[in-house]
Parts: C-alpha cells; sequence; structure tokens
C-alpha cells in the first residue's frame, strides 16, 4: 500500500483536464485517483488495488468533485475526461474524507497499541491526514472473537476489517482458489473461509500484504517489532528461477519478515510471492543450517575458525593432480564467476560444472527474442509449453490467470495433468511425443501477432525435436517472443559466464579435488553414480549454507551467506539479472560465498583485484558479452535483462532422444510445497509435501500395484520407494514422480544429464 | 443432499442461464428442502453440483435470510416486524410467541426443535398486519394472539411438510 | 378513447384471471397479438415513450427512455429482467398483480422483450412470494402452451421466454443491481454505476430492467394506445399507480388511482377508510419507507411525481404508511433504522457502518438514555452517509429519519428530556380474528 496504479504521463494520448485548478494532462483512459497520484495530489483508497481487477466502489474514501456529476463521484472509477473540472480538496470532499473515516472507525477497535500494523497501517495514516482528531462515537463496538488462525500462518481479526474485500477478491480474481470469502451481510460480514478451514494454498500471504489494516496479520510476525525498528531491504526471492522481487524486513541482523515489494516489479511479480518466498527464510533458522566450519579425517570432525578451514582447503586443493569445481544451480553470478577464475587459473587442471541440464537443443530457443513476464499482458497467444507452473513458478500461474482473466487465448502442451493446462486448450502428450502435440500450437503461432511462448527448460531439454519445432515456428512469427521456465535459480547467469553442466565432469577421469559452492550433486539426477564418484575423489571443499549430501562427507566444511545475507546477482526468468541485498548477518562462523572464495584465491597465491561483490560483478560483466553494460548501478532494485546469447548451431541436436531402461516413461516434477525450503522453514511445516509417485488407477491395476500404499520404482541409474497416489485425471502409459524433496530418492533413478528414463514399477 | 441430486434437479433449467454460476441460488434452496436447512455437506454438495468452491456456496448461502446455515425448528414461524405491522401489534405478537416458546425476545428455536420463531422483515402482506409466515407458505393475518395459539398448536401436530420449503 | 378506470384488469375483473382463457376473456393478450402483427420493435419503443409511463418500482425513471438506452446492436444478447421482489415496507402492489393477475405481467414481459429484442426474460421473485411464484410458475406453463411464450409466439417469428427466478430473502437485491448480482448467482451487492444495466446488465449483456407495476402496465398502452394512458394524470405523471395504504387504517390494501386526480387525504380517508374512531392523523410514509415522512400539513398533496416532490417528499414504490397519534414517531424512526441496518448489503462504508449508528443512537433515545446532541450528531450522520453510497439504501434510511426529526423535533426533544418514549396504548386495535386470517 498504497496500491496506485502507476501512469506514464509521457504518452502522446493524452487528455487535458483541470485539477484543484491546474490545467493538467493524463494519458487517455486513466483512472482519476491515479492520474491525480501522478500529478502529486493524494485520493486516499481503501478498496481500489488495480492489480485485482475493476474498481469495486465500496470503501467511498476517493470521493472527490466533477463538477457536472451529481453528488460526489469515487475517483476509483472515474476515467479522467477532456475538460474534466475535478476538485479533491474542497470543504466538500474534505468533510466526505473525514466522514468515511468516522464511520470506518466507528466499529473499530483500539487496537493500535498491540496491533501489529501500526506504525505502517494506511487506517491510522490516512486518518491523521485526512480523518476526525476526535470520536463523537459512544455506543458499543461491534464485536467478533479475534484473533482467528486463519492458517497457521495468518492471523484474523474480524473487528478491525474495514470490508475493503482485498483479500477476497485476491483469492477469488488473482489466485481463484476462491477459498476466502465474505459470509453474513451488513455489519455482520465477516471474511472466512469454507465452515473455518485453514486457508492453506500457494499464495495465501499476499492478503497480508494487501490488507490495509490489521484485520491479516502473519503469525511469525506477531508482536515481533514495530515498523520505526526495522529496515526494509529490497531483494529478489532466491527459492525457484522466477525471481520475485521482495523487500526483507530486518532487526537487529535477523530476518523478520519477507513481504512482496511497495513497489512492484511489473515485469516480474507485479508486488505478488508466493508462499514460500514468504515464509522460506525460516529455512536460514532450520538444525540443517551450517553454522561451524569443520574438518573432516575419516571419523575424525573437529571444529575450526573460518580462517582455518579456508586454509586447509587451499592446502588440500592445492597438491591435487586435478580438481572439479561443482557449481550449485543457485550460486550468483559473482561466486560462478570467481569459481570458474579459480579453475582456470590456481587450481591445479581445474573443471568447472554446475547443476542442470546441457540443454544443447535449447539454443535456437534462447537466441530468439525474449519476453519478460511483464509482457504477458500484452501479448494475443501464449503457448505454455511442458512444466507445471502453478508448482515449479508459481507466480507464473499468477500471470497466465490474469491473461486467461483477460482474454488471451492460451494453448498448453505437455506430459503433465496440471492446473495451468485447465485454463487454456490443453494438449496432454505422452513423453516423447511433445513434437507432434505442437501442431496446434504452430498454427495458432503462425496466426498471432504477438504470441509468447512460455517453455519448460528440463522437459524441452528432454524433447529436443519438440524444441525445435517450436524455435522454428517463433522464428517465423515477426513479433513472436520466448520466456523459459528454467530448472535452476541462476542457470541462465552461470551459462552466460561460458560453464557446462557438471554431468559432463562424470566419467572421464576422476574428479580429483572437489570445490563445491552450493552445490550438492548426491541429491540430483544420478545421486548413485556422484556417490561412486565422489568415493573415488580427492578432498572435497564444500562451501554450503546448509547440510547437504556433500558436507556430510567433505574434508573441510566452509558455512556461506545465505540468498537472504549477501550481495549477488542472480539471473532470473525472463534472462533477468537482479540483485540480492544482504538483509540478515548470518551465522557468525559463516562468510559471504564470494568472500570465501576470494580469500581462498589468496591462498592459492593470487590476488585478485576484485575485492567485493560489486567489483567482482564488475570483472565478470567486462569479460562477458551478456552482461556487458552492467553493473549494480545499472542494476538498481528492478534488475534488467541480460542480452540474449547467440544463435547457435544445433548440429543434429534436435534428434529426439531416446529412453533408458525398461516399463513406463518416468515424468518428474516439483510440488509447490515439497522443497528443500518448506521442510526447512518452520512457517512451512503444515504445507510441507512429501514425495509421491502418481498413476492412473487402470495402469496401477495392470501393473499389480492397485492397493499398494507403496511402491518400488527403479531403472538403470538407481532405484527408490515413494508413497502411490492413484489419479484418475493422470494420463496411462506415464508414471510421475515428485522430486526435491529432501530424502525423496527421485533423483536417483534419473541420469546424471536427465535423459529420458524409464522405470519398471512394483510393489514395495 | 448429494451432488447428483442437486445436478439431477438443475439439468433441466441449466440452459436458461448464460452462466452456470447462476444456478447456485436455486440449487441451494433445493438442498434446503430435504431437512429445512443446511449443513457443511449441503454446502460442499452444491458446490459440487455447481462448479463452484464450498467457501463460495457458503458465502452465498449466508447472504440471505432464508437459508439456515444451523438448524432450525420443523417448523419456522417469521413474524413480520416491520412498520406498518409493527404499528398493528407485532411487537407484542412476537413477544406473546417468544414466551410462550420458553424463547428470549428476539426469538430462536425451542428444545424440542419443533417451532423456530424468528422476526422477518416486510413481507408484503401489511395489508393483513399484523402478519406472520409459515415456512414459506401464503403469509397470513391478521393474527391475534388467540389465532397464534392455535397455529402454533397445529403446526406442533402436524408431521414436517416435505419438501421443506423455507 | 374508451375512459377505463384501471390499467390493471384484474381491479376490474368479476372472476379469477389465472387462466390464459379468463385473461383472454377479458381482453387479455390482444396487445400482444397486435404488436406482433402490426408494430415494429421501435414503434413499440416509441409507443413506450409517447405514453411518458414511469417506472413504478420507486426511481420513476421514464420506462421508455430507459428502454431506449439499450444499444441497437443486433449482435449483442439483450435480456428482460421484471424486479418482483417487492420488499419496501408498506409495499405489496406487486404482490396483487402476481397473483391476481400473472398474464398481464407476463403479456407486458413478451412486449417488452419484442421491443428490445431481447429472447428471454427473468423475472426475479422475493423468496417470501413462493405462493405468488407457484401462481406465476403455472401461468408461465400455461402461456407456454397457449403459444404466448417460446417459439414462434402467436404465429409470429418471435421467439421470447421466461424464467422464474426466486430469491431468499434480502431487500437489496431488490435494487437493480443487487438483482442482477444475485441472478448471476454472486452476493446481492449492488454495482457501481456507471455503466448502466441498459448497457452492461446480466452477464454484461445490454438489460432492460423494471418493476411488475410498470411491465404490467404495457398491454393495456399498447391496446389502448400511448396516448389514451398519458392523457390521464399529468405530462410528467401520466397514467395510474397502485398505492398499497396500510398502518393504522381502517380499510388497508392496494388503491390504484390516476394520478394527480387524488390527494393523499383521499386516498387515505375516503379510499382505505381513514383513521380509527377518536384517533387523529400523525403521520404517513407515502411511498414505501424509503422517503422523507410528512405530517398533517401535507394531506392536501395531489399524488403524482412533481406534487409530492414540491411537498418534501417522493412517490417512491406508492407504499403508503399510515400512524396516527397513538403511535410514537421516534419508536417508528428506531423500528425502521432496525430495517435498513439488516437490510444493508455491507459493502460500502457508509451504509455498513452508518445505519447501524443511527440504529444504536435512536436505541438509546428509546431506553432512555438520549442525549440532547444526539439530535446534531444524526443530522451530522445524516450529512456522511446520505449522497455517499453505492446504492439509494441508505439514502432511504436517511431520508425518513432526518424528515422525522425535522418535522417532529419536539416528539424527539421529549422523548430525550422525558428519558423514555410514550408508552403503547392499550387499547384494541383493528379486529384482529377474521379478516383474512387463515391462522
Amino acid at each position: 500500500m498504497p496500491d496506485y496504479a502507476p501512469v506514464d504521463l509521457s504518452r502522446a494520448d493524452v487528455v487535458e483536464f483541470e485539477l484543484n485548478g491546474r490545467a493538467v494532462t493524463a494519458p487517455a483512459g486513466t483512472m482519476l485517483v491515479d492520474a491525480c497520484a501522478a500529478h502529486g495530489v493524494e485520493v486516499p483508497i481503501f478498496c481500489y488495488e488495480p492489480r485485482l481487477g475493476d474498481p469495486l466502489g465500496a470503501c467511498r474514501m476517493c470521493l472527490v468533485r466533477v463538477e457536472g456529476l451529481l453528488g460526489l463521484t469515487t475517483a476509483c472509477s472515474t476515467p479522467v475526461a477532456e475538460e474534466m473540472i475535478v476538485d479533491t480538496v474542497s470543504d466538500e470532499v474534505k468533510d466526505a474524507q473525514d466522514g468515511i473515516l468516522e464511520l470506518l472507525l466507528e466499529n473499530h477497535p483500539l487496537d493500535c497499541p498491540v496491533c501489529d500494523k501500526g506504525g505502517e497501517c494506511p487506517l491510522q495514516d490516512l486518518t491523521f491526514r485526512f480523518g476526525p482528531g476526535q470520536s463523537r462515537m459512544i455506543e458499543p463496538k461491534r464485536h467478533f472473537p479475534k484473533p482467528l488462525e486463519l492458517s497457521s500462518q495468518i492471523a484474523l481479526d474480524r473487528e478491525r476489517c474495514i470490508s475493503c474485500y482485498r483479500c477476497v477478491r485476491f483469492s477469488q480474481d488473482v489466485s481463484e482458489d476462491g477459498d476466502l470469502t465474505m459470509s453474513e451481510r451488513g455489519g455482520r460480514s465477516e471474511i472466512t473461509t469454507f465452515t473455518g478451514e485453514a486457508y492453506e494454498g500457494r499464495f495465501t500471504g499476499n492478503v497480508i500484504d494487501l490488507c490495509p489494516v490489521g484485520a491479516l496479520t502473519s503469525i511469525p510476525y506477531r508482536f515481533v517489532s514495530r515498523p520505526w525498528d526495522v529496515q526494509n531491504t529490497p531483494s529478489v526471492c532466491a527459492s525457484c528461477s522466477v525471481g520475485c522481487n521482495t523487500e526483507l524486513t530486518v532487526r537487529e541482523g535477523e530476518i523478520k519478515r519477507v513481504q512482496g515489494r511497495e513497489e512492484p516489479n511489473w515485469e516480474v511479480e507485479e508486488g505478488w510471492i508466493c508462499d514460500v518466498g514468504r515464509w522460506g527464510y525460516g529455512a536460514d533458522r532450520a538444525p540443517q543450517r551450517l553454522r561451524q566450519p569443520i574438518l573432516r579425517d575419516g571419523d575424525d570432525i573437529r571444529d575450526c575458525s573460518l580462517e582455518e578451514a579456508v586454509a586447509a582447503a587451499g592446502l588440500l586443493l592445492a597438491r591435487q593432480p586435478r580438481t572439479s569445481v561443482l557449481l550449485g544451480g543457485d550460486a550468483t553470478v559473482e561466486e560462478a564467476f570467481i569459481a570458474r577464475e579459480l579453475a582456470a587459473g590456481p587450481l591445479p587442471n581445474g573443471q568447472t560444472g554446475t547443476a542442470g541440464v546441457a540443454g544443447a537443443a535449447l539454443g535456437p530457443l534462447r537466441a530468439l527474442p525474449g519476453a519478460q513476464l511483464g509482457d504477458i499482458d500484452g501479448a494475443d497467444l501464449i503457448v505454455v509449453v511442458g512444466g507445471d507452473p502453478a508448482n515449479q513458478h508459481p507466480v507464473v500461474e499468477l500471470r497466465l490467470r490474469k491473461a486467461r482473466r483477460s482474454g488471451i487465448r492460451m494453448l498448453v502442451a505437455g506430459p503433465r495433468a496440471h492446473e495451468i493446462e485447465s485454463l487454456g486448450e490443453g494438449t496432454r502428450t505422452p513423453p516423447g511425443r511433445l513434437a507432434a502435440g505442437l501442431a496446434a500450437a504452430v498454427e495458432a503461432i503462425a496466426e498471432a501477432e504477438r504470441p509468447i511462448v512460455i517453455w519448460d527448460e528440463l522437459d524441452l531439454d528432454a524433447e529436443p525435436d519438440a524444441a525445435a519445432v517450436l524455435a522454428d515456428a517463433l522464428s517465423q512469427a515477426p513479433s513472436g517472443r520466448q520466456v523459459e521456465l528454467p530448472a535452476e535459480v541462476n542457470g541462465a547467469g552461470i551459462r552466460a559466464l561460458g560453464i557446462a553442466p557438471y554431468s559432463s565432469l562424470l566419467g572421464r577421469e576422476a574428479l580429483g579435488g572437489v570445490l563445491a559452492v552450493r552445490a550438492d550433486p548426491g541429491a540430483g539426477p544420478g545421486a548413485e553414480a556422484w556417490d561412486r564418484a565422489l568415493e573415488s575423489a580427492g578432498p572435497v571443499i564444500a562451501i554450503a549454507s546448509h547440510h547437504n549430501t556433500l558436507t556430510e562427507r567433505a574434508t573441510v566444511v566452509v558455512p556461506c551467506s545465505s540468498h537472504y545475507e549477501h550481495e549477488g546477482v542472480l539471473v532470473t526468468v525472463g534472462q533477468r539479472a537482479q540483485r540480492l541485498r544482504p538483509g540478515a548477518a548470518g551465522p557468525q562462523h559463516s562468510a559471504p560465498g564470494w568472500e570465501i572464495l576470494i580469500a581462498l584465491a589468496h591462498r592459492l597465491g593470487v590476488a585478485p583485484e576484485y575485492r567485493s561483490a560489486r567489483s567482482a560483478f564488475a570483472a565478470a560483466a567486462a569479460g562477458t558479452p551478456a552482461l556487458a553494460g552492467l553493473d549494480y548501478e545499472s542494476l538498481g532494485e528492478l534488475g534488467a535483462p541480460i542480452a540474449a546469447p547467440p544463435a547457435t548451431d544445433v548440429n543434429g541436436a534436435g534428434a529426439p532422444r531416446g529412453f533408458q531402461g525398461e516399463g513406463l516413461p518416468l515424468v518428474t516434477g516439483r510440488a509447490a510445497f515439497g522443497g528443500a525450503v518448506s521442510h526447512l522453514a518452520e512457517g512451512l511445516a503444515s504445507v510441507a509435501s512429501g514425495e509421491e509417485a502418481v498413476l492412473h488407477p487402470a495402469e496401477a491395476a495392470r501393473l499389480g500395484v492397485g492397493d499398494a500404499g507403496d511402491v518400488s520404482l527403479s531403472s538403470p541409474n538407481g532405484a527408490c520407494t515413494l508413497r502411490l497416489r492413484l489419479d484418475e485425471s493422470a494420463p496411462q502409459g506415464v508414471v510421475f514422480a515428485i522430486r526435491g524433496v529432501p530424502g525423496g530418492g527421485v533423483e536417483g533413478l534419473l541420469a546424471p544429464d536427465s535423459a529420458p528414463v524409464k522405470v519398471t514399477v512394483g510393489p514395495a | 443432499m448429494t451432488a447428483e441430486q442437486i445436478r439431477a434437479y438443475l439439468d433441466p433449467f441449466r440452459d436458461q442461464f448464460a452462466e452456470e454460476r447462476s444456478l447456485v441460488l436455486p440449487a441451494l434452496k433445493f438442498a434446503q428442502t430435504e431437512k429445512g436447512h443446511l449443513t457443511g455437506e449441503d454446502l460442499a454438495a452444491v458446490a459440487a453440483a455447481t462448479n463452484l468452491t464450498p467457501a463460495y456456496v457458503e458465502s452465498i448461502a449466508s447472504f440471505y435470510d432464508r437459508l439456515y446455515l444451523d438448524p432450525v425448528g420443523k417448523r419456522v414461524v417469521s413474524v413480520c416486524v416491520s412498520i406498518s405491522c409493527m404499528l398493528n401489534g407485532s411487537d407484542e405478537l412476537l413477544e406473546h410467541l417468544c414466551s410462550r416458546e420458553g424463547l428470549s425476545g428476539e426469538g430462536g428455536t425451542g428444545a424440542d426443535r419443533e417451532i423456530t420463531i424468528q422476526e422477518a422483515q416486510c413481507l408484503g402482506a401489511c395489508d393483513r398486519a399484523p402478519c406472520l409466515q409459515v415456512d414459506a407458505e401464503e403469509t397470513m393475518g391478521p393474527v391475534s394472539l388467540e389465532d397464534a395459539d392455535g397455529l402454533i398448536e397445529r403446526l406442533r401436530a402436524q408431521p414436517q411438510p416435505s419438501p421443506v420449503l423455507r | 378513447m374508451p375512459q377505463l378506470n384501471s390499467v390493471y384488469r384484474h381491479r376490474e375483473a368479476d372472476r379469477v384471471l389465472t387462466s390464459v382463457d379468463t385473461y383472454r376473456l377479458s381482453g387479455g393478450y390482444l396487445a400482444l397479438e397486435k404488436a406482433l402483427e402490426e408494430m415494429t420493435p421501435d414503434e413499440l419503443l416509441y409507443a413506450f415513450h409517447r405514453s411518458g409511463l414511469r417506472g413504478r418500482g420507486g426511481a420513476g425513471f421514464p420506462m421508455g427512455r430507459k428502454a431506449s438506452f439499450l444499444p441497437k446492436d443486433a449482435q449483442l444478447a439483450k435480456y428482460l429482467v421484471c424486479n418482483a421482489d417487492e420488499s419496501e415496507p408498506g409495499t405489496f402492489k406487486d404482490r396483487e398483480i402476481m397473483e391476481l393477475n400473472p398474464h398481464q405481467l407476463i403479456e407486458g414481459m413478451v412486449l417488452a422483450g419484442y421491443a428490445i429484442g431481447a429472447e428471454r426474460g427473468y423475472i426475479y421473485i422475493r423468496g417470501e412470494y413462493e405462493y405468488q411464484a407457484q401462481v406465476l410458475d403455472a401461468a408461465i406453463a400455461s402461456a407456454r402452451e397457449s403459444g404466448y411464450l417460446g417459439n414462434g409466439i402467436a404465429g409470429s417469428s418471435v421467439g421470447f421466454d421466461l424464467t422464474l427466478y426466486r430469491g431468499a430473502g434480502a431487500y437489496i437485491c431488490g435494487e437493480e443491481t443487487g438483482l442482477l448480482e444475485s441472478l448471476e448467482g454472486k452476493r446481492g451487492q449492488p454495482r457501481l454505476k456507471p455503466p448502466f444495466p441498459a448497457v452492461k446488465g446480466l452477464w454484461a449483456s445490454p438489460t432492460l430492467l423494471n418493476n411488475v407495476e410498470t411491465l404490467a402496465a404495457i398491454p393495456p398502452i399498447v391496446e389502448h394506445g400511448p396516448d389514451w394512458y398519458a392523457s390521464m394524470g399529468t405530462e410528467k405523471s401520466p397514467g395510474t399507480k397502485v398505492f398499497s395504504v396500510s398502518g393504522h387504517v381502517r380499510e388497508p390494501g392496494n388503491y390504484e388511482v390516476v394520478l394527480a386526480d387524488t390527494t393523499l387525504r383521499e386516498l387515505i380517508f375516503d379510499m382505505a377508510g381513514g383513521l380509527r374512531a377518536g384517533r387523529r392523523f400523525k403521520a404517513c410514509w407515502v411511498g414505501g419507507s424509503s422517503v422523507p415522512v410528512l405530517a398533517e400539513q401535507h394531506l392536501d398533496t395531489a399524488l403524482d411525481y412533481e406534487s409530492l416532490e414540491e411537498a418534501g417528499t417522493f412517490l417512491g414504490s406508492g407504499g403508503c404508511i399510515v400512524m396516527d397519534d397513538s403511535g410514537c414517531i421516534v419508536r417508528a424512526s428506531l423500528r425502521l433504522a432496525s430495517f435498513y441496518r439488516h437490510e444493508s448489503c455491507g459493502k460500502c462504508t457508509p451504509c455498513r457502518e452508518g445505519t447501524g449508528w443511527m440504529e444504536n443512537v435512536l436505541q438509546r433515545m428509546v431506553d432512555g438514555e438520549g442525549r440532547v446532541e444526539d439530535l446534531e450528531l444524526m443530522e451530522a450522520l445524516f450529512g456522511r452517509i446520505g449522497g455517499k453510497c453505492l446504492c439509494a439504501l441508505a439514502d432511504g434510511a436517511v431520508a425518513p429519519i432526518s424528515s422525522a426529526i425535522r418535522l417532529f423535533r419536539n416528539d424527539f426533544v421529549r422523548v430525550i428530556n422525558d428519558g423514555s418514549p410514550p408508552p403503547q396504548p392499550m387499547e384494541p386495535r383493528l379486529p384482529m380474528s377474521g379478516g383474512r386470517s387463515n391462522a
């Protein structure tokens, strides 16, 4: 709050009108309330929120005088008109504003001293600026039982509610879960869910940001702090590759709260964040957080200081005949750059690799003109290929629902049954046959004027022929654009630095000494192959923020910063480079990843000229065409797209890939709350979901596991046991499994390069 | 009441509405005819039959005076308390009915769950003030205190009609 | 031109008109047959306009003008909606039309549907009128059987059908956009206007929405011509109006008068039997309860739109509630305040909060805890609520209460100073047994 729509006063098609005696202009179609804001005139609002759809006109706070119209008019629902005469400061208007606030305060409880919203409360602020200084209300106020737990994370106080309907409209018209509604009528109206069920979903926390009073508040943040005791730092969420812009609320070096930005990033998330992004910061406090550097010698584990750990790492690595640098998919550009420099420089025979897939066939697609998520609003056709945005790139789901509501045609093709499928014309394709299933999409792209293709990296990597079909179709569409849904948080950034997947490091020679930066190959595809490779590898230096399979066996464990605790750049959806900013201080014996790597460089005998994250990024940008011209200044608070990679020659890489193994094709996906963050963050405990395999009931019966609670799956790469769920909407001839769940084991079924795989399914 | 029963009821006139959502109110009224009020299961069944969320259905049901989300008596007696009836003694009528049923002045349902007495807003029978309505039957009036006593006794003696139209 | 006394057939019929046959015998459906054969939709629209027929639900907007607001675009689906949610206190005229003369409403709707190019009409009837709804159900079915609804009406190429939609108890669903929301399966909360229903109504389509009494006036207007209708009453108040009279009168009921021909005094004392023995006139809410109250000095006001406006009130729904000197204006105002507070949909701030506040203040007065400054407080609240809301409900609350304080200030002051309202009189009221009670 406040949530006026941005107004581009520089547009040519403007309307001239008079505002409080001044001649002003605004683009035709602008709502009066936004036009006033753009000209520095505040028309107070509560229920108005352009992201929620058409104006509601319910709160009546924005009443102004428009000459010629009967009575006062709501500025939120009145578009500017040529020669309109508007008065927002007359006595009549001021009395109306005072009156609305008086009426809102009539039943509003005197909770300010104990209300979390105090100090950042629009009702307080507007009362101060526009409302009565004294109360003449002596009647008993309306009461409701309070506070109620709307969910384990959201507290509901119905007495404070001013019936602005923002939360209800979010639930009905943005996330479209329809679980939060207004019940009863008149003064007894109350926000509720279905007979008191918890309001749980992917985006529930946004209602806290939307609520202009203390009716919906964060339970983890309850009584934690007052606004004047905290710093709010703009940053970016690193829980998935969408890269929603966030705001970190920090007090005394600790993250107390994460919110959407008050000034949304219209190109990315337009102010929304998912519940993982909102409450995931709790993962930094989990017992699995690495707080203590250690040196490991067989069973002997010794605590040490950071300096000792880095020194030991340098000594160990320098002695190796060869070294492998493994980067996690969320390593920042700075970390990846410095690590790459180490491998190319002082580390003996160093090779660098990162998590993720090769994507050889994705080059042509990636080279095509790219779009930002914000461009979806202006498309006339959206094609969603592969993936499961609702679960894997949550805020993209909101974008797609918004597009559907505004009538944009949507085609969906892919192997999964998911919610986005039901939003458009869906084509479900068996694994390996996506290319054939794109016929309708290809035709639609040819006919459309502004098509946007949203495509999932992993699914198109598995089906290169489909990638080729899409690239071909799009390249012929004059205004066609594409948006990649990357598997790794900073996949695009690390790839821009020329770093290949670390799966390519397996199998040739031994890994040698391993320097891992946020990497955990043992929890990724080809887990068993990695286990063997690490068995025969030299010493492992694991730099990580949390315990993982690598830190459990590493020779040196160096705790590093989480993404809430350092400067760094991530290149997220839309090939958009965005800056992380430090909020929390991090554990005492940890340090930012870039700092540890620079210290390691010194230990290895080199002294890089960069000594900060900022200068490390500058050095990276200097040598990387994709990052040309970017620096921390130009990235600012909203980020900027990097340059598209040059078109590559695919050399037959568009050929379909065959399946490894026998049995049913395996399609994997992530559950929104199935990842590590949900399992580590206390706030997400009630929604954290587990691993599961999904089969159509007929398929399950055919395999003899129709009644089984658990099933075992095995592939040439490994085996695991999963809980089985039967689902009639799942296609036959395929088995689905949720990956990314800590300890789940699905990754073990996959090859290190995530090649398409078939699995045998049997009773556990 | 099941979703199938509700769908079967809605099917004949589904195509009279450009959007399916309109069916929610007839569906709720129909579901209520089974017991005279709506349980959580009824709301869920209406939701399933109309492709809406249960929360949405509940928000609709709770908006209206004649949809009951809590159990009420076998018969519901609505006493009009609006201006014309008030001018003709409806307050005394209501008080009389409540006291003979052992209820507080605002009405309610007696322990034997037979009769619910409630206030109603103008029933459109002001020419017969003071008036009352039993469930959704034709509004009756003018109702004297003796008339009211006789009515309640007769209602007690009768079984609940089926379907229950409120 | 024949000088008919009534626009509504059942008021003069000597038989029950609920069947197609008896309705036809009374001359019914002739207008429809004639119009389908001889008139174009535009000619019909012109007839509505020329008659000067004004909406009879309460707003009084000229029906022909409203119908002409619908865009003529043939591609757009158009709808006709009849507001049969009659819930305005003191109003029961539509009940009678639907119960005793449903076919005149049906015929009027087919004519209106034909005029605006709608293929379907909806009658939104309040849930409490279940009995009348069943009469309408049967009438609609028999009209369809007789070829007056459905495809090829009366042998023409025109198709039009009706859906009867029942409400479930909410006064706000009588507000035109509240009705549309309810009909669309949403909470019956009014919408922002503009856009108006004529342009964006039912399912965002052009919609003509009119009251029962308005639509039922159409067949005689078509049958006898608009000039016949316009010849009654005045230029601004043509035609007849059915007034529902109730309260402290001896013969409460519906009374149809030619507008401007009758005064309030004549309506109450000549037609509705006057007051009870020994009683004096105190106050009357003439247009339903949502209008400023009138006192004895207004009794000679003519019953038409302009005269009543001049007298400081509105014709509204024509629900005329009479209170004699046995009643207490403070108690009556409190009862009205409770009504509006109960019926507030809760969407907009001034109504949701203001109706409750007004009720609370009046309740305090009636409980003996009123203060002199409460009258000033109420004045201030009137100004903060009136004209600020999304719909007219709260204005309908402010009107009777503010006018009561203005016209009967002494009564309020006395109640405040006495610390208690006048006791309710313990005298017999109207005959309580007998009458139409089937209790």
